[in-house]
């Protein structure tokens, strides 16, 4: 089984493990930004929502597993194929939900280009568009290193 | 008021089930544009959940992203919503939406 190493900044990091934390949280009660239950039959609503919440429940739980104790004493996470589908998923509903109750404000081609000047931004925004730009880099790595189309 | 509802044909229950089989319905899964997920991330999702090859599957992200939406696929409601759900697991935002067509 193919692993990957990530050898990360704790200080740096920890920070944002909040934001993460909080939004999970969140994540935990109402289905992300992508799930659009008013396109969908009547009579499959209530069961999809509580499906889709079911697994974003558990693919968070995936993403915050990596952040135990080694990260915590080592600075380092393992990627792997077994994590990295769920932790590909939990990073995009993060980020989502970020960009819903936080980002929002943000332009969308600012977004698109990254082209925002952080030291612009309020001390909560900037926390939540580094917290944004971090789980983005991790996805980066799982797609080049992990690809899931390509490893399967 | 009362006279010209009682002159209103009636349609029987056959008519009514040879309408419904004349008009079927196709289920649409559209994929619409989000300023968050990578396109090279949405490119992996639309391969794994859909099996497009890879030109394909940037055809489609192209489109979601330059046009706002594409329907990656179309048929039969059960697959749709199958469909549909998995790409809302994978956070891809997805709407279902039915096409009504006539039928020999």
């Amino acid at each position: 089984m193919k692993q990957i190493e990530v050898r990360l900044s704790v200080e740096v990091v920890a920070p944002l493990l909040d934001v993460v934390r909080e939004t999970a949280q969140q994540l935990r009660a109402e289905p992300s930004p992508a799930v659009h239950l008013p396109s969908l039959p009547d009579d499959l609503r209530d069961f999809w929502r509580a499906d889709v919440v079911k697994s974003q429940t558990s693919d968070l739980d995936t993403l915050l597993g990596l952040f135990g104790e080694t990260f915590i004493s080592e600075g380092v996470v393992y990627l792997d194929s077994r994590n990295a589908q769920p932790v590909l998923r939990a990073t995009a509903a993060v980020r989502l939900q970020l960009h819903r109750n936080q980002l929002s404000g943000l332009s969308e081609e600012e977004l698109e280009a990254g082209e925002i000047s952080i030291d612009a931004l309020t001390a909560p925004l900037r926390r939540a568009f580094v917290c944004y730009l971090f789980l983005a880099t991790l996805q980066e790595l799982i797609l080049h290193h992990l690809n899931p189309v390509e490893n399967a | 008021m009362n006279a010209a509802v009682e002159t209103l044909p009636m349609p029987s229950p056959a008519s009514e089930t040879l309408t419904e089989l004349e008009h079927a319905s196709r289920w649409l899964v559209v994929v619409l544009n989000d300023p968050v997920n990578l396109m090279s991330y949405v490119v992996m999702v639309f391969r794994k959940v859909l099996g497009l090859d890879e030109i394909q599957a940037r055809k489609h992200m192209l489109e979601v992203h330059e046009k706002g939406r594409s329907v990656v696929w179309s048929g039969a409601r059960e697959q749709a919503e199958a469909y549909a759900y998995t790409l809302q697991q994978w956070q891809l935002t997805t709407v279902l939406e039915s096409e009504e067509y006539e039928t020999d």
